[in-house]
């Protein structure tokens, strides 16, 4: 009896160092695996493009198609090492979508970049007569199809694009998509503070482990509803 | 009575290897993943989203 009882808690031991052994798989990722699902960054939409084929991991029952979250972690990564090289004042983030312009707004203030929220002013990065006009080196648009004036004349004057891209968008004008969900508040917030906190990180402004000042709950955009209850 | 050319070596989109000229829309990036390679993307490619290999790291884009 006694040996059984020895016995077991080595057991128990081994299956912990096996599950620990798991562990390091799941932390490659740049937020726990639950905490991306939870936020639905990996939601599409029922629409799918051949440009976003290779991102899609699968189709849900309700016709859903759904991003691979690795591919997205990886792109988040890749973008920002690219925007860690240019000058933080040269970086321009555009977002047309009401849910897009906190975050993208937060982004700025975290990194430096300059904010392209709301309607986007025709001419505003290719126009030399128009007084406001700004000269970024590197554009991130929310949503390629909403910010199409923005990926245009980025495109005209020859600047690299980044794009959040969910399953309906196509690659037209884009230099680097990151795929996610461009749709949800809470995904939107997600990827701009993961994409924020990358950035500074690849800089060296901010230690590998540590987070920076804003929250996920900063980045995301507050409904009408939730501004009047506080 | 000689001759003397000259020649002007025009830079070649990544995507599809066709020379870019001078004038016409196209976009250079170093390449987002190694940062090492300059890439290089005509106005058509990018239009059609046709997709880049880093010659260094592998990278694909877009």
């Amino acid at each position: 009896m006694s040996d059984e009882e020895i016995k077991e808690p080595a057991e128990e031991e081994k299956k912990t160092e096996d599950e620990t052994e798991i562990i390091p798989a799941e932390e490659e990722l740049l937020l726990p695996r639950d905490t991306l699902l939870s936020a639905g960054i990996h939601i599409g939409t029922r629409m799918k493009t051949g440009d976003m084929q290779q991102f899609i991991y699968r189709v849900r029952p309700d016709g859903l198609f759904v991003l691979d979250v690795k591919k997205t972690d990886d792109r988040i990564r890749v973008a920002a090492k690219f925007l860690a090289r240019f000058e933080p004042a040269k970086i321009a983030a555009a977002a047309t979508r009401l849910y897009a312009q906190e975050p993208a707004k937060k982004f700025c203030e975290i990194t430096g970049a300059t904010s392209v929220i709301g309607r986007f002013i025709p001419g505003l990065l290719s126009n030399p007569l128009y007084p406001n006009r700004i000269e970024p080196e590197v554009l991130i648009v929310s949503d390629p199809r909403a910010d199409f004036q923005a990926v245009k004349e980025a495109s005209s004057v020859g600047i690299p694009v980044i794009a959040l891209c969910s399953t309906d968008n196509e690659f037209f004008g884009v230099d680097l998509v990151i795929p996610t969900n461009n749709k949800g508040r809470r995904a939107l917030a997600v990827i701009y503070w993961l994409l924020a906190r990358q950035i500074l990180r690849e800089r060296g402004e901010l230690p590998p482990d540590k987070d920076p000042p804003s929250a996920i709950d900063d980045f995301e955009a507050k409904i009408a509803r939730e501004e009047g209850e506080t | 009575m000689t001759e003397k050319t000259a020649t002007i070596s025009l830079v070649t989109c990544t995507s599809c290897g066709k020379p870019i000229p001078p004038a016409a829309e196209s976009t250079k990036f170093l390449c987002p993943n190694c940062g090492e390679i300059q890439i290089r993307r005509c106005g058509k490619c990018r239009k059609f989203g046709r997709p880049y290999k880093c010659p260094k790291c592998g990278f694909i884009g877009p």
